[in-house]
């Protein structure tokens, strides 16, 4: 932590700079939503669901990745930032996928006459769902911080390197039926659509990043209590 | 010390000395396999009522038994891996193992060793009984059921071990083992449901080639996988 101090003052400023651009361009990307878009021929104004489900599945697959990176990262070097990341995405992670989870059904029963198929992008985003979902349980079920930020680390790895798998037997295992629905073909989107696509994917990605952020800060404050009340002799003292 | 002592015995044979343990331990009390058996008649049993025999003559055995197998093996995965790791809570010997001058890959590997066969034996048993039960032609399937099976075994072995490892770390964690375990080798139990489809139709195994490469690919990455990591889990 010995950076210099114009480093410092940006660090310090980020969330501020990073909530007030998501707070402008929030509702920038509704307005677009809601407004610019064209409604979709045969869904009708249902279809606009997507341009929230599709920027929350990238997120979740950005907190996938940044989990991979935390967890090794944490395993390698011991470092307790590393695990702030690492425990950061893990949530940010499950928050994403559940958003996922309840915004795709709302979608499929209209596009595709069904609440659900086990088609393999919605069978694998349910299987991380309940990594993740297990990962933060295991987290909260350790009886130190240290044992924690381990365990945790080893499932992180475990899941991630999973989800290509799964995806792919999955793919194969949907493939040798006949398909009734064919889910995410990709249609060609109108110009309006797209840019639309294009902004909120920004809008999420500064949300996703903003959210990152605060809960490292977080994670961060809850080590420093955690390390007080060690040092203070707190028997009560058990992981976050 | 002299150095000759501190070295204690190398990797292969440390593997074989912790898995010659445990299944030592269980062949003396019958305590996981035991439950897996009467576990996996209750799997049988549930199954037998919710398609009957005439509904599997129908269908064919070769759609609905792989199935039913896999369903038994993997809850009864759970269930040994649960208690290989709980074995060592018990009167600290999990810190008598780490205490061993041994690589602790080596304690990774014994630990999904004794697994792995104490699963072998539990499928010698149920293999024939589900035969016997679901009317298949189990000799004629074997020549490809076999390689089949010992391939999503391993597998479910070592991330039965690890994830059980990471269990155990936790005061009420076991149960939080099955949450892990099925969700992560979902790849696994497709991949062996199809390849055992493929054996009990007698297409031979040129026919899921490619299956067969995904849980032989899954198990030797969850293989180096759990050797890097099993020590992390386990260290203090």
């Amino acid at each position: 932590m010995a950076a210099g101090d114009p480093v410092r003052r940006i660090a310090r400023a980020l969330p501020g700079c990073l909530l007030a651009a998501t707070a402008l361009a929030m509702p920038g990307a509704l307005g677009l939503v809601f407004l610019y878009a064209p409604d979709e021929k045969v869904m009708g104004a249902v279809q606009r669901i997507f341009y929230f489900h599709v920027p929350a599945a990238m997120a979740t697959f950005a907190s996938v990745y940044v989990l991979l990176a935390g967890a090794a990262g944490y395993l390698w070097t011991r470092e307790e930032r590393w695990d702030r990341l690492a425990r950061a995405s893990t949530e940010l992670g499950l928050l994403f996928c559940t958003l996922v989870l309840v915004t795709g059904p709302i979608w499929a029963k209209p596009a595709w006459g069904v609440w659900w198929t086990w088609e393999a992008k919605l069978t694998t985003t349910l299987i991380l769902w309940l990594l993740l979902a297990a990962s933060v349980l295991v987290r909260s079920y350790a009886d130190s911080r240290e044992l924690a930020a381990r365990l945790g680390a080893v499932l992180g790895i475990v899941a991630a390197l999973d989800v290509p798998i799964i995806y792919k037997a999955v793919d194969w295992w949907r493939g040798q039926h006949p398909q009734i629905f064919r889910p995410g073909s990709p249609a060609p989107l109108a110009p309006e659509m797209k840019h639309t696509l294009l902004v909120c994917l920004l809008v999420f990605a500064l949300f996703y990043v903003l959210l990152l952020v605060l809960r490292i800060r977080l994670a961060a404050l809850e080590d420093r209590v955690a390390a007080l009340l060690e040092r203070a002799g707190d028997p009560e003292v058990t992981a976050p | 010390m002299p150095a000759d002592a501190s070295r204690g015995p190398g990797p292969l044979e440390a593997t074989w000395l912790v898995a010659a343990k445990d299944l030592r331990i269980e062949l003396r009390t019958f305590e996981s396999s035991a439950a897996m058996v009467l576990f996996s008649l209750s799997v049988f049993l549930v199954f037998g009522f919710a398609f009957d025999l005439a509904t599997v003559r129908e269908l064919g055995a070769a759609e609905l038994v792989p199935g039913v197998l896999w369903t038994a093996f993997a809850f009864s995965s759970v269930i040994g891996s649960t208690r290989a790791m709980g074995l060592e809570r018990q009167r600290e010997s999990l810190t008598a193992l780490l205490l061993a001058p041994v690589d602790r890959s080596a304690l990774f590997a014994g630990k999904a060793l004794g697994t792995l066969l104490t699963l072998t034996g539990l499928e010698a048993v149920l293999l024939p009984l589900s035969a016997v039960l679901f009317d298949y032609d189990l000799i004629g399937a074997a020549p490809a059921l076999l390689p089949v099976v010992a391939l999503h075994t391993i597998g479910l072995a070592e991330l039965g071990i690890l994830l059980g490892a990471v269990t155990t770390r936790l005061r009420r964690g076991e149960s939080l083992l099955s949450i892990l375990l099925l969700p992560a080798s979902v790849p696994l139990f497709l991949s062996a449901v199809r390849c055992t489809e493929a054996a009990m139709r007698g297409e031979g195994l040129a026919a899921v080639s490619s299956w067969l490469l995904v849980a032989a690919g899954f198990d030797v990455l969850y293989f180096f996988v759990s050797l890097l990591t099993f020590e992390l889990v386990l260290e203090d």
